[in-house]
């Protein structure tokens, strides 16, 4: 049907109003002659419209005569009948055909290269060494080599484990996996103390490497070593075979250091400390979600309102501009802008919490400070709350909050650097 | 008239003897009705009438009618027309009946 179609619009096909006594027959006489009308309606006692093909139009006269009925073309369908009034416009049609041309030129040319599934290295360089290889903005696409591209990326960059280059329409994408780098770190093995990262009090020491400095029970400030990686070892002297002279002291004990990376878990008790306070009543500010838009153009200084009102129309409001103007072009700007005003409604609560409401938020929030300051994971072990009262009486609930928990202090710190941080 | 029956007895027993569809050997219209809104007509020997009410077409010896409303001729060949429309009733004509 479809191609039917098409075939008679490629053909061009005309309608007809035909107006005479046998109409009928008319039809009948075409129909057996082989002329193929088809959307025949009847328009009124002796009128039909019919639609036929251009080429039939010249064996209907005859038919028309001999049942003395007479035609009339009113519409005029298809290609031939566009060419022909594309005759009259030759322009146009140059144009059109030019369009198509360029169109098609142009998109022959890579115009955007992307870059995806980059990480370490940055798409510019990237983009530089394609350049080299021949696919730049610009650049044609049956010059360029896909499979070149790939291989000059994969050659210049150690870095990458595979390039993919893939051409779709005017844009190129370069698809890039990188090479994982196992980074050992070099000082990993190199010694080092533990030390304390938090003031605490010591409550449990396990040294699986290096020499404690501290014992349970002592109080231990942010920086002090825990676990020394120096271990000194004392060397006793040759049991001696003859007893010392008398008179002579027995030598000094000699020790011989040793530097381990220290290793071990110094669990301290430490405390945190936080405050809040509230307001027994206060005032809150909220946006109600009612707003008023207004546009208006400013010209020099007047300003002419388009849209919306000139003054907000709510008594507590927030208000937000937003202004577009025309670009400037040397020192020349032209003074014309286009501003849009928003007005959002603000609403005033006043909200009453009580002595026990305020406490309440005043403690919350004081709890909240804390948490913000504890590391991830920690079990407070214990938590107290205290209300601060001063002398004047106030509308005022100030909280402290003091949290105690149990954690894992220590943080190593190399050997080497706390050396040189005496230098 | 009694040869004509004769002949066309005949024609069904041959048909019918070989398998030959009716509509083939005894020059019968194939009629086709999509619902209420196209009538393919096969077969045809030409329209006897057509107005946007009434289509009467010429079919083997005798008649077919189509009443309706709207009544388009979609398309009309040498043995084949196609009826669009609101289709009311069908109905076989014998040769000389008035409708």
């Amino acid at each position: 049907m479809v191609l039917l179609r098409l075939f008679s619009f490629l053909m061009g096909h005309v309608s007809l109003v035909v107006r005479g006594e046998f109409l009928e027959k008319f039809v009948n006489m075409a129909a057996s002659r082989g002329i193929y009308l088809w959307d025949i309606t009847r328009l009124g006692n002796d009128r039909m419209r019919v639609k036929v093909r251009i080429s039939d139009v010249r064996p209907l006269r005859h038919i028309a005569r001999t049942t003395k009925s007479c035609f009339k073309v009113v519409e005029r369908r298809g290609l031939p009948f566009m060419l022909n009034r594309m005759k009259k416009r030759k322009l146009l049609a140059v144009g059109g055909v030019v369009f198509l041309l360029t169109l098609y030129f142009l998109s022959s040319f890579v115009w955007f290269i992307q870059v995806t599934g980059n990480e370490r290295l940055s798409s510019e360089e990237i983009k530089k060494i394609a350049a080299g290889a021949g696919l730049k903005p610009g650049a044609a696409k049956w010059d360029l080599d896909a499979k070149l591209v790939e291989n000059t990326l994969r050659e210049k960059i150690s870095s990458v484990a595979w390039v993919g280059v893939y051409v779709k329409g005017t844009r190129v994408t370069i698809e890039i996996a990188e090479r994982k780098l196992v980074q050992e770190d070099p000082h990993r093995n190199d010694p080092a103390h533990i030390v304390a990262g938090k003031a605490g009090l010591i409550k449990e020491v396990l040294v699986l490497n290096g020499q404690a400095v501290i014992k349970e029970g002592d109080t231990v400030l942010p920086g002090s070593i825990l676990i020394s990686g120096e271990i000194k070892e004392e060397i006793k002297p040759e049991p001696a075979n003859q007893p010392l002279p008398e008179g002579q002291e027995p030598p000094e004990p000699q020790y011989v250091s040793r530097f381990v990376r220290a290793k071990g878990i110094v669990r301290a008790r430490v405390w945190y400390e936080g405050y809040g306070e509230c307001r027994i009543s206060e005032t809150l500010e909220k946006l109600s979600g009612r707003q008023k838009t207004s546009a208006r153009i400013k010209i020099g200084t007047k300003e002419i309102i388009i849209a919306g009102p000139k003054e907000s129309p709510y008594r507590h409001y927030q208000e937000k501009q937003t202004v577009k103007s025309l670009p400037k072009w040397r020192n020349i700007s032209i003074p014309v802008e286009v501003r849009n005003v928003q007005y959002m409604e603000i609403i005033k609560e006043r909200m009453t919490y009580g002595q026990a409401g305020a406490k309440k938020i005043a403690e919350q929030k004081a709890m909240q400070e804390v948490s913000a300051k504890l590391p991830q994971g920690e079990k407070i072990t214990e938590q107290r709350l205290e209300q601060v009262n001063t002398a004047a009486e106030e509308e005022l609930v100030r909280i402290k909050a003091f949290v105690e928990t149990v954690e894992d202090i220590g943080t190593i710190k190399p050997l080497k650097a706390a050396e040189e941080d005496k230098d | 008239m009694s040869l004509r029956d004769l002949q066309r007895k005949l024609k069904k027993q041959f048909s019918d003897f070989f398998e030959i569809p009716n509509d083939v050997m005894l020059d019968l219209p194939k009629i086709v009705l999509v619902g209420n809104l196209q009538v393919f007509i096969e077969n045809h020997r030409g329209i006897v009438e057509y107005t946007t009410e009434k289509v009467r077409v010429k079919v083997g010896e005798g008649e077919f009618g189509i009443t309706g409303s709207k009544l388009m001729l979609r398309n009309i060949k040498t043995d084949e027309i196609c009826v669009e429309g609101q289709i009311k009733s069908l109905c076989f004509l014998e040769p000389g009946e008035v409708w």
